[in-house]
């Protein structure tokens, strides 16, 4: 499939997807309230509350999955029950029987 | 997440404030607070209604124009106000809080790409109004560190976006035919008789791990391919079902051409996937000024 660039002006939400909140950013909060920033005679004063920049690599993320994905994350669900057949594996090393050992799986958080 | 909301609630703020505050700016009682209006009227206004939109932060030590480019229905002149080897790019705009407006946000972009044609510029979100010059000349001097520091960082380079779609049912398909166990739980719950609970649960996990690992196969792929034509990369997260990537790429200017040819070779690749490329965009995603306005008095 061949693409084109398309220049920034373009689409709507893209722009507003970076110019509402991006960049340089005033306090909204005073930039509402005093319609237009009056340093000189208010004898208000700026200050940077903080400057960051972001010049590494953003890891690579997927887009997570839709509602039907169960509410624990899966490796850590495998993780859990790896541990608790280790652990079960002890007790019956030590001869003593565990109810969750005749059901199989248990999770234990 | 605060940002966001902040960016939301703003233009309801906003529209209030104009409600109420644009009636006392007008001298003549009987007219409506209307935009036109306030357009026409402003030229023959005291200076105090009259303020100066930023656009964005440029590193030129001469004052510049560039063309009558401004946002609102007058499209005035845009140009410089400058402070040592500073600049902001503004124009002169009635005293009002400019709603973010198709053709508001529009003229706002157009202005940064212009100026951007042949300047490293630091974007100013949207709706900065400043009262006079002399206010502009505070901002930024009191700000000289940050703007330099920042422009030393983002001297040319430019921003893309990329943002990825798939087709979530034709790839799910395709899953379905490559696995087998995927293949034979289906049938199952087909033929089944009696309750399918749990062979449907098992199903769903399967289907939603497959479609993720899918997903971030795809984005690491392409995230790799680029990333020796790029400075750096952000990855905002993505917008409804069908996206799988919704990514920003910081790109030398002279590495432009290399990016594109990239991006064209990568889309190709994967003719199933939709690419939407964008830019070359201010570097909004790369660089994040805060301002506080605090009373002098306190300060002290």
């Amino acid at each position: 499939m061949a693409i084109e660039r398309a220049s920034g002006g373009t689409s709507l939400i893209d722009v507003l997807d970076r110019v509402l909140d991006k960049g340089i950013v005033i306090d909204a909060w005073v930039r509402v309230s005093l319609v237009g920033i009056d340093l000189i005679t208010v004898e208000a004063r700026v200050v940077v509350a903080s400057i960051d920049t972001y010049l590494k690599y953003s890891e690579a993320v997927g887009q997570a999955s839709p509602a039907s994905r169960p509410g624990i994350d899966a490796k850590a669900h495998e993780e859990v029950l790896a541990e608790n057949e280790s652990l079960r594996a002890q007790l019956a090393a030590k001869g003593v029987r565990t109810p969750a050992s005749k059901r199989g799986k248990q999770l234990r958080a | 997440m605060q940002r966001k909301t902040a960016a939301k609630k703003l233009p309801v703020k906003r529209a209030k404030r104009r409600a109420t505050g644009s009636g006392s700016g007008s001298g003549s009682g009987s007219k409506k607070p209307n935009l036109t209006l306030a357009a026409v009227e402003a030229p023959h206004k005291a200076h105090d209604t009259r303020g100066k939109y930023v656009y964005c932060v440029i590193r030129a030590a001469e004052p510049l124009r560039f063309g009558p480019l401004g946002i609102g229905a007058e499209t005035a002149e845009v140009h410089t106000v400058n402070y040592k080897d500073l600049a902001a790019v503004v124009s002169d705009t009635p005293m009002a809080v400019h709603d973010p407006t198709r053709d508001n946000v529009l003229a706002h972009e157009r202005v940064n790409e212009t100026v951007m044609r042949k300047h490293t510029v630091i974007p100013m979100s949207f709706g900065t109004v400043f009262k006079t010059r002399e206010d502009i000349v505070e901002l930024l001097r009191s700000a000289y560190e940050a703007f330099n520091d920042v422009l030393v960082k983002m001297q040319d380079k430019l921003e893309f976006g990329l943002k990825v779609l798939w087709d979530r049912d034709l790839t799910l398909r395709e899953i379905e035919n490559e696995d087998e166990n995927l293949m034979r739980l289906k049938n199952e719950i087909s033929s089944q008789k009696g309750s399918t609970y749990f062979a449907r649960m098992q199903y769903g996990r399967l289907v939603d791990a497959a479609l993720q690992a899918r997903s971030e196969r795809y984005v690491g792929e392409i995230f790799a391919e680029l990333r020796d034509v790029s400075v750096a990369s952000r990855a905002n997260k993505p917008i409804g079902d069908r996206m799988i990537m919704n990514a920003a790429f910081l790109v030398a200017r002279d590495q432009e051409a290399a990016f594109d040819a990239k991006v064209k070779a990568v889309s190709a690749r994967h003719e199933k996937l939709t690419f939407k490329y964008t830019g070359p965009w201010p570097p909004y995603n790369f660089v994040n000024i805060r301002l506080k306005l605090e009373r002098a008095k306190e300060a002290e």
